[in-house]
Order: C-alpha cells, then structure tokens, then sequence
C-alpha cells in the first residue's frame, strides 16, 4: 500500500512538471466546466419559459372562461398549455429537446390538427448541436484521452528512454499502472468535477450522478486501454494516434451513418404531411356531409350519445362541430399511428447501431437517464394525447346536454400535470 | 591469416578460469530478433569485481547481448544468468541488482540532474537523502551549479555523469554500460574510465558493451571479441597491467577480411 | 538565384513529397479513404436531395390541384381548406443540406392563421447523425482537415527530425522553396478532395443554379482547405519532432473543428436566448383581441367600416350594400390581422436571425464555422433561405385568403350568406362556384437570387482571407526561424 502511494506521488508530481499534459487536462477542464455552465443556463431559461407561459396561460384561459358561458365556445377559445420540464439531470444531457418540442397548446379542436405545430429551436444551431456534458463525454473525451495516453510508451521509446526506465525500475508494472492511473484520475476529475458540481446546484439524484459517474469511467476505461493496447509495441507516437483518431471518427461518424441509412432504408413510414391532408379533407368535407355521417362515424367510438338527433336545432350545433373534428381525428388515426410507431421503430433500431458505436451508447443512455431522449419526446406526445382525450370526456356530457352549462364545473376541468 | 589463427588462439589460452563466483553469465545463449539469429551459444562469464568489455562491430550482437541481459530480449535457448538467476523468469530482482548505462543517457530534458536522479531513485523504490544524492554528483564531477539545471541544456558528458550518479546511487552491484564513452571528448573518456574503475575497485561487476577497441583495453579486465554473435575470442589482462591494445585490434581487424 | 531554379526546386520537393506518401503506406491509404468518404457523401446525398426535391414538387402540384377540384363553397370554406407551401431544395443542396432537415419543409396555409413549417425530418430520425452526418459539406469541413494533417503533419517536422534539413539548405535550396514545395504537393490533395465537389457544382448548375455562385462555392471549400494546408505547414514547421507536430495538430483540429462549432451555438443560444414562437403567441392573442373577429360583423370593431360604406354607396343599411358586407369585414380584419402577424414573425425572425450571428462571429475564431456559414449561405440552405421560405408562403397565404375574400364580396349575395344557416336549400345558396378556386397560384420556391446570396457571404469570406492572411505571415517568422 504504502508503495503504491509512493509511485502515485512520484508520478503524480511528474506529471505537474509535463506541461502539455497540464494544457490537455485544463482544456478538459475548461470544456467541462462550459458545457455544466451552459447546460445549466439553457435548463434554467426552459424553466422560466415554463413558468412565464403557465403564468400566461393561466391569464389567457381566465379570460376566455369569463368571456364565453356555453361549453361550445368556451372549448373552442380556451387553450390549454402541455409543458414537459427539463429534469435535474437535463443540464448535462440537453438531448433532443431542441428537435422535438417540449412545450405546446392544444385545444379541442382535431388533435391530429395542431400536434405537429413544432415550437423549434434555431435551426441552424440545432444543425450543429450544442456542447453539453455528453457531448464533451462522449466526443470530446476520447479525444483528450487518445492524445494523453497513445505516446505513454512510445514517447519513451522514441526518446530511448524506454529500456532505462523499465530496467531502473522495481516493477514496470508499476511504473506504468502509476503513470496511467495518475494520469487517468486527473482527467476523470477534471471531467467529472463540474459536473459533479453542476449536478449539485441543479440537485440532480444521487443515483443519477453515480450512474452517469459510473458509464463515464468505464467509458473512459474503454478508451484508455484502447490507447494503451495500441500504443503497447509500436514507437511511433503518430501512428498510433493516427490508428486511435480513425477508431474514434468509425465511432463517431462512420458506423452511425451507416446505420442511419440502412434504418432509413429499411423502416417505411407515412408522410408527415398526409396524415394532415387526410385529417384536413375529413374535417372539411364534413361540413358538406348529412350530419348523420358524421355522428355514424362518432357513434363508432361514443355510443353513449346516440341520442344526439333529440337536441338537433336548425341551426350550428357545437355537438356536431367538435363530432368531426374527432372524426377528422379517427380518419387519419391509422396514418398517425404509423407515423409514430415508424418513429419508435427507428429510434429503437438505433440501439443496435449504437452497441457498435460506444460514442452513442454512452449518449443514448445518458439522455435516457435524464430524460431528454426522443423517447421521452414520444412519451411528451402521449401525455399532449392522453389530455386532449381527458378534454374531450370532460366537454361531451356538457355539449350533448340541453341543460344549461354549470360553469363551476369549469373547476374540475382536467389540467395538464 | 593463420597469424591471427594463433593470436587468437594465445588469446584464448591467456585466459585463465576465475575460480571466484560468476555474477554476470551467458550459457550457450541463443537469441532471434525477428526471424534472424542473432546470438549464437554465447558463452562467457563476469566474475564478481571484474570490469568485462564485449568488442564487436556494428551488427555483431553487442546491443542484443545486453539487452538480453537486461530482459528485453527472451531467449530462444540457452540462459542469460545474473547472480544465479535466469533473467526472464526472475526479470524484478535481476533489475534490482542491476544498473544500466544507455549509450546516450536519456533521461528526462525538461527535469533538472537533481529531479531526474530523485524521480528514477524512487522509480526504484530506492530513498535517499539530498545530502547523499549530492555525494553521488560530487564523485561524478557534476558541479553544483549545474546539479539544479533542467537536463536539456546539458552536454553529453554532463547527462552521462548525472545517469552514473543515479546508478551509483542504486548501489547495484552489477553495471551494464552500452557504449559509454562514444560522443565524449578525450578529456570526458579519461574521467569515466577513472570513474569505471573506481567503480570495480569497490567491488562493483561491470558489463560493457564498446566498438572502441582503445577504450576497452584502457579499463577492461577482459574483453570478449563478438563477431556474427558468437565469441571469437577473450582476452584478459596481465596482473596489474593492460591487454595489449595492438593484438586485440588486428583480431578486431580480421572481421573485414573474414 | 533565379526563379527558373526556384520554380524546379519547388516542384521537385512537391514531386518527393508525393513519391514520400506513395511509399508510406499510411498516406496513401488515408487518402483513398478521404476520397472514397468525399465521393460517397457527395453521391448519397445527390440522391437524397434529388428525391426530397421530387417528391416536395409533386406534393406543391398535388396540392394545387386538390384545392383547384374542390366543389362548390361558400368561399370562406376555402378559407379554412387552406392550401400548402413546400420548400423545395435548393439545387446547390446536394453538397450542404444546412437546415433543410432541421426545420419543417412544408407550412399548411389557412386565414387568420400563420401555422409552422411541419415535419422536420430530423423528428423522425433516428438520433444517430448527431455527432455528423454523410453530406458532403460535413466530409470536407471536419473530416478533410483531419486527412490533411494525416497525410501531411510530418512534411516539415520530419526534416528536422532526420536533420535533412540543413542538409537541404545547404545545397542552397531556400527554405521557403521547400515549404513552398511541400505546400504545392499538399495543395494537389486539396485540389483532389474538390474534383468530387466540382463534378457536383457542375450538375447543380444544371438544375438551375446560379455558376457564379457555383464557383463561390468551390472557391470558399478552396480556401478553406487552404487554410487547413497552411495550418498543417505552419505546425509542422514549429515543431522538431513528428510526434509533437502530430500532437498539437490533432488538437488544433479537436478544437477547431469538434468543440468551436459548438461552442459556437451555445454561446449563441446563451448570450440571446430566442422566446419561442409559443410565447411570443400570447402578445400577438393579446394584440389581436383589440382587432375584432372577422367571423363576427357585428362586431364593434367594424363599426367604422360599416359607417363608410353605408355612407360611400349612401344607403341605410348593410343588407342594401352592392357588395357583400360579411366578406368586406373578413378582408379587412384578414388584413389588419395579418400585418399584426407579419410584425410579431418579422421580429422573431430577425431576434433568429442576431442568434445565428452570435455564432457567426465564432468564424473569426475558426475556419470552419467560417465555412460553415459560409456554405450554408451560398447553397441557399441556411436560416436566410429558410426565413424566405416563410415571407413567401405567407405571401402566398394572404394573396389566396384575400382573393377568397374578394370573391366573397363580390360574388356572394350577403342575404344569401346570412341566411346560410337555415335549413338546406339555404345552406346550398350560399355558395360560389369551383371556377373561383382556379385563381390559386402556382407557387415554386425558390433560392434567394445570386447577388443575394454572394453579398451575405462576404463576412465570412473575409474571414477565411484573415485566416489565410495571419497563417501566411505565420509560415514566414517560422520560416525565418529555421532559417
């Protein structure tokens, strides 16, 4: 024990004296310490814009329930606001969430209708993507890690150091280990101190930062003995580097792509725009139908108001109106369930290609465990779903009554979270 | 021809069997690098105290000997035993006994002589005071003011000092020099050699390793003469004098005409 | 010594340092694999492009033909029907994407409304291209750079290292006809790595772009890659040893080329944070409710206009009108509306716009946001094009809402049109014939014009010409140095 302290020490104070090593590892540093800083920041603004469109929301909706009394016009003006807030982990793991929405307002009109209205970020930023914590983990790290340890032996060699040092030393094992681990150690902190940090201040779950402490070291495990192994024979630090930055752009680039355009090519799916063409004519074509079309098609899936003729008057009837929207809804269900489940289908089949990837396991489990995925995006949009059904189950009894609307009723109207 | 037949065969004759113990020894060893045969059943012996120069030419095996020596090499048959112990089956004890001398003593350019001296003492679990480690650079001759300089503004006299001190400072028995002297001026060859022999005189066993016929002979008690990796012959020095430079370097010669 | 013997030395250190690659196997492999990438990446995303442009084309006609065979309406049906717009890539897509995957390519168009592009593709990817993709703008931004100091981070350094240097100088041959030289043979590699794009510009002119802008383009990858040689003869010749040349290189492409973007683009998301196009919703609900709604002729709010024209055609009231006073209100608050619409999108627009500059101004700090920029804006597929894409389908929007509106006024009687509730035949009265619908437009995107497009790269150009200006002077004091 003690003699593994003294080669940690020795190395650990030959390591200060190397000052490329030092400039890497601040590098390392400062990347870190920019993304935590900035994801920080980007989770802290998704927040505010949370609360300032809850607050507004909360004004718009008052003003629309006192304008209007009947159930009709008061679910045709009032929106209501969906919202999927960043969690604590977020700040390291942005994920998809400047590609898929995380805020929306519906009403009760054809749901198929508005759920594609995408409140998107910069597209020309979101081209490059922003540099969060998985980022600089993931793509970044590799990198520093490949430049600090891929000319370990091979600076030795190159230098004819080598033979001397493993003949001075007691166990080149650990001479080596000691260096490796001084070295290793310094980058994990160095890494892994902001976020550490970071993960602090946003309170973020004690198992989340273990879990993510954890991949991050075993991901960095895989690179340096990546390095190591290649670096074991060779003396020529370039072409170890050279061999060690290939893997990296095989990784990162090369298997992914492909991947990408075998799962493109291989996974059919609707057109986005049709299911809105199809949604659209239905909804339109209502208006010229019997009205007993359209109930026949809603009584498919509301039997309950069969009694619907009862309260038919001469005029606009809200009962039929928000009937075909439904319908317009059912019409291009089958379309919209493709569409989505394509959506899955790829995002699933992405796990495959990223067993080959190690640059995108690591993300693609990171952004799970903070949810920022673009499966918690599809999960986003089966909650936006769920309510607006809640919606619907809520104003039906009220628009298929000839009473007179209770507006105290509006107080158990189902909100969103 | 047949004159060097016979100086070689006097040579052989000259050396007589050190009844005292082998430290350094190489039993019918045979070593490949890459396909080729390097070393051929190489056999000799360093008796403990004993300064040993293998001669050859470039090619000849001096370097893969050593290196064999030192456990970067394995051998295909035969032994490279240090103190009784086969090098690669004991390779950290060997090295704790061990010290070696690179041909350019390249130790780290951007420490200083003390730092270098210190990180490699520690490299082998070996402590020492700075008060001991300054003895060490006074019996080498490093002057004071130099000791605190970083390794890259040094001659090569001066890097080769601070690596003897470290190897003093290890206080092992056994020295393993390549090419010590080559790149030194005359002067710098006169204060190693001193240095060599003092070394041996305090009981220290010495290998080393030298295309430099002169310089063998100034401080070697015997020279093997490696040709084609195998040895062509041994020399050894009369009782308080030195081999006779010329009989070695006709036999070294020979190497071009055979 | 004379320039004829310059010029030899020059080329016959070019001619070595080929001769150099051959023979170590490295070179040349890396070389082939860079090309092979480039001439995938340009020929896959060729085919991509080319699809996407069909397929978006064919969906603008579908669309204009549906709406062209709808029945009979009362107009401010078709109204509500709506129509779409769909962006049709630019031809010089087929080597820089930009955008076209990240915002949506199609905008359904209805009244009183400005919905949202729809369907980015990248919403139904697969997450994989995060890190990059197969086009060829990324190939030749990231991946060409890094194939450079492969290829060529020892040209300098392994003279030194083997000490052939001096050995060159001393033969009389100057040190900056051998970087010279090393250059020119580096800039053959930079002229390969083009061929595949060239070929591409080529095709792309043939689709309708514009060659000026064609050569812009090539011409701004060239110096880019220039840029790139320099930066890899300038290290090499700092530096003494292969690996250390080797070493800062490699970094000098970590940050430059993986982290600066980035940084890019946070910073810029950072420093101007954009409000989201929900958020700015509720300012302009908030605007619009002083309007008046235009279903709504009763309301207040168009009690002015109704005063007017009962004076103007100087009756009592509306029902006497000669035109139809329902769709007289729909127009002018479809008009009132829209210019409150087109204030609130302008402004997130130019708010998008001062963002994507933020990460502009990084291309001073790095080629290769320079060129980013650079490409996106000459392609026509940056945030520029993309923001035309949206003045021209709302353009498109209100031209066919208020043509609509037109033929409310002017075809439809407004007894007929308030009477439209009542019963059956009533309802099929207040209609105006299909012929109307033929007024749709037909409405082909396209691509800001060349000028356009050449002006808005200027910044940017110069800074590649900073870059190459500052690393040419570089290559000299190092020069001088090993002099």
């Amino acid at each position: 024990m003690m003699y593994s302290i003294a080669q940690i020490k020795r190395e650990w104070q030959f390591m200060l004296s190397q000052r490329y090593v030092l400039a890497l590892l601040l590098c390392g540093l400062l990347v870190s310490v920019f993304s935590v800083v900035t994801g920080i920041s980007e989770v802290n603004q998704q927040r505010a814009t949370i609360e300032r469109l809850k607050a507004a929301d909360e004004i718009d909706r008052a003003e629309a329930q006192e304008k209007y009394d009947d159930p009709g016009s008061l679910a045709y003006y009032t929106f209501h606001l969906t919202y999927a807030s960043p969690s604590n982990l977020a700040f390291a793991a942005l994920g998809e969430r400047d590609i898929y929405p995380w805020k929306h307002r519906v009403r009760m009109l054809a749901l198929e209708g508005q759920i594609y209205e995408s409140d998107a970020q910069n597209p020309e930023l979101a081209q490059i993507g922003k540099i969060d914590f998985v980022f600089v983990i993931s793509a970044l790290s590799p990198l520093i890690i490949i430049l600090l340890f891929h000319d370990l032996v091979a600076s030795e060699r190159n230098n004819g150091r080598y033979d001397f040092i493993v003949s001075t030393a007691k166990s080149s094992f650990a001479l080596w280990g000691a260096r490796s681990a001084v070295r290793f150690i310094s980058l994990y902190v160095c890494f892994m101190l902001p976020f550490v940090v970071g993960a602090v201040i946003s309170d973020t779950a004690f198992i989340d930062v273990l879990l993510v402490s954890f991949m991050c070291f075993a991901y960095f495990i895989f690179w340096t003995l990546l390095s190591l192994w290649f670096g074991r024979h060779s003396s020529s630090a370039p072409k170890i580097a050279s061999s060690l930055i290939g893997i990296w752009v095989l990784f990162a680039f090369v298997l992914p792509i492909l991947g990408d355009i075998a799962i493109n090519k291989h996974i059919e799916s609707p057109d986005g725009g049709d299911i809105l063409l199809v949604q659209r004519e239905a909804v339109n074509d209502a208006w010229d139908l019997s009205i007993d079309t359209t109930m026949a098609s809603f009584l498919a899936e509301h039997p309950e108001y069969d009694y619907y003729e009862e309260l038919q008057s001469g005029g606009f009837n809200w009962w039929w109106y928000y009937a075909f929207q439904q319908v317009g809804d059912q019409t291009a269900g089958s379309l919209s369930v493709q569409y989505r489940h394509a959506s899955v289908a790829k995002y699933e089949s992405a796990k495959y290609v990223s067993w080959l990837s190690p640059p995108l396991l690591l993300q693609r489990s990171m952004t799970r465990i903070a949810d920022t995925d673009a499966k918690a995006a599809f999960e986003y949009e089966n909650q936006i779903r769920e309510f607006h059904k809640a919606l619907r189950m809520f104003y039906y009894p009220e628009l298929f009554s000839s009473d007179t609307f209770d507006k105290n009723k509006l107080e158990s109207m189902p909100q969103f979270k | 021809m047949d004159v060097y037949v016979i100086l070689l065969h006097q040579g052989l004759s000259v050396t007589k069997n050190n009844n005292s113990k082998a430290l350094i020894e190489a039993r019918d060893l045979c070593v490949d690098i890459k396909d080729a045969t390097i070393l051929k059943n190489l056999n000799f012996k360093v008796a403990a105290g004993e300064i040993y120069a293998l001669l050859g030419g470039n090619g000849a095996g001096k370097s893969t000997t050593l290196k064999t020596f030192l456990g970067f090499n394995k051998p295909v048959s035969g032994n490279a035993v240090i103190d009784g112990q086969e090098v690669t089956s004991a390779l950290d004890s060997v090295r704790s006994k061990t010290a070696y001398l690179p041909e350019s003593a390249t130790l780290y350019p951007h420490l200083t002589a003390r730092e270098n001296v210190s990180y490699f003492l520690s490299l082998a679990d070996i402590k020492k005071t700075d008060a001991e480690i300054d003895t060490a650079f006074e019996k080498v001759a490093l002057q004071a003011n130099a000791r605190e300089r970083q390794l890259q503004t040094y001659s090569k006299g001066m890097r080769q000092k601070t690596a003897i001190a470290l190897a003093l400072l290890r206080e092992a028995p056994i020295f393993f020099l390549d090419e010590p002297t080559s790149g030194l001026d005359p002067v710098a060859i006169d204060e190693f050699n001193q240095l060599v022999s003092d070394l041996a005189a305090n009981g220290a066993t010495i290998l080393m390793v030298t295309h430099d016929v002169y310089g063998a002979c100034q401080v070697a008690d015997r020279i093997g003469l490696l040709r084609d990796g195998e040895l062509v012959g041994e020399y050894e020095a009369p009782e308080g004098g030195r081999i006779d430079t010329e009989q070695v370097h006709i036999a070294f010669a020979q190497r071009q005409t055979a | 010594m004379s320039v004829g013997m310059t010029t030899n030395a020059v080329f016959s250190v070019a001619k070595d340092e080929w001769r150099y690659w051959v023979r170590s196997k490295i070179a040349v492999s890396v070389l082939i694999i860079g090309l092979l990438l480039t001439i995938s990446s340009v020929i896959v995303t060729l085919a991509n492009m080319h699809e996407l442009s069909h397929q978006r084309s064919s969906m603008q006609n579908n669309a204009e033909e549906t709406f062209v065979d709808q029945p009979d309406r009362h107009p401010h049906r078709m109204v509500h029907y709506g129509h779409y717009a769909f962006r049709v890539p630019s031809p010089l897509s087929i080597l820089d994407p930009g955008v076209d995957a990240y915002t949506g390519n199609s905008i359904f168009l209805e009244g009183h409304r400005q919905n949202s592009a729809m369907f980015a593709d990248q919403k139904q990817g697969t997450g994989l291209t995060s890190l990059g993709s197969l086009s060829p703008a990324f190939v030749v931004q990231v991946l060409a750079p890094l194939l450079l100091i492969l290829i060529a981070y020892s040209s300098m350094s392994r003279e030194k290292e083997s000490q052939t240097l001096s050995f060159i100088l001393s033969q009389g041959t100057s040190i900056y006809a051998l970087i010279l030289g090393k250059g020119l043979a580096l800039l053959s590699v930079v002229g390969l790595i083009l061929v595949p794009l060239a070929i591409a510009g080529m095709y792309a002119v043939t689709q309708g772009e514009s060659g000026i802008v064609v050569v812009g383009f090539l011409l701004a990858y060239f110096f880019y890659l220039l840029v790139w040689a320099l930066i890899v003869l300038l290290f090499s010749s700092l530096f003494s040893k292969n690996s250390e040349s080797f070493t800062a290189l490699a970094f000098v492409w970590i940050l430059l080329c993986i982290a600066m973007p980035r940084i890019a683009s946070t910073t810029a998301a950072t420093v101007s944070p954009s409000s989201g196009k929900l958020e700015t919703d509720f300012a302009v609900l908030a605007e619009l409710r002083t309007l008046g709604d235009g279903h709504n002729a009763n309301d207040p709010a168009f009690a002015k206009l109704k005063a007017s024209l009962l004076e103007k055609y100087n009756v009592d009231k509306v029902e006497d009108l000669p035109v139809n006073f329902r769709g007289m209100v729909a127009s002018a608050s479809e008009e009132e509306l829209t210019h409150v619409l087109n204030r609130f999108a302008e402004q997130s627009m130019q708010d998008e716009l001062a963002q994507t500059q933020i990460s502009r101004y990084f291309g001073w700090l790095s080629p290769m946001v320079a060129i980013r920029s650079l490409s996106m804006i000459s392609a026509g597929s940056s945030i520029e094009t993309h923001h035309r894409f949206l003045r021209e389908a709302e353009e498109l929007r209100y031209s066919f809402v208020q043509s609509l509106n037109k033929v409310h006024v002017e075809q439809l009687s407004y007894i007929d049109d308030i009477n439209r509730s009542k019963g059956e035949e009533a309802w099929k009265k207040a209609r105006v014939s299909a012929d109307n619908w033929q007024m749709i437009q037909d409405f082909t995107f396209e691509t800001d014009a060349a000028e356009t497009r050449l002006n808005r790269s200027i910044p940017s150009f110069l800074q590649l010409a900073l870059w190459l200006g500052i690393l040419a002077f570089g290559i000299r004091l190092a020069g001088r140095q090993s002099l």
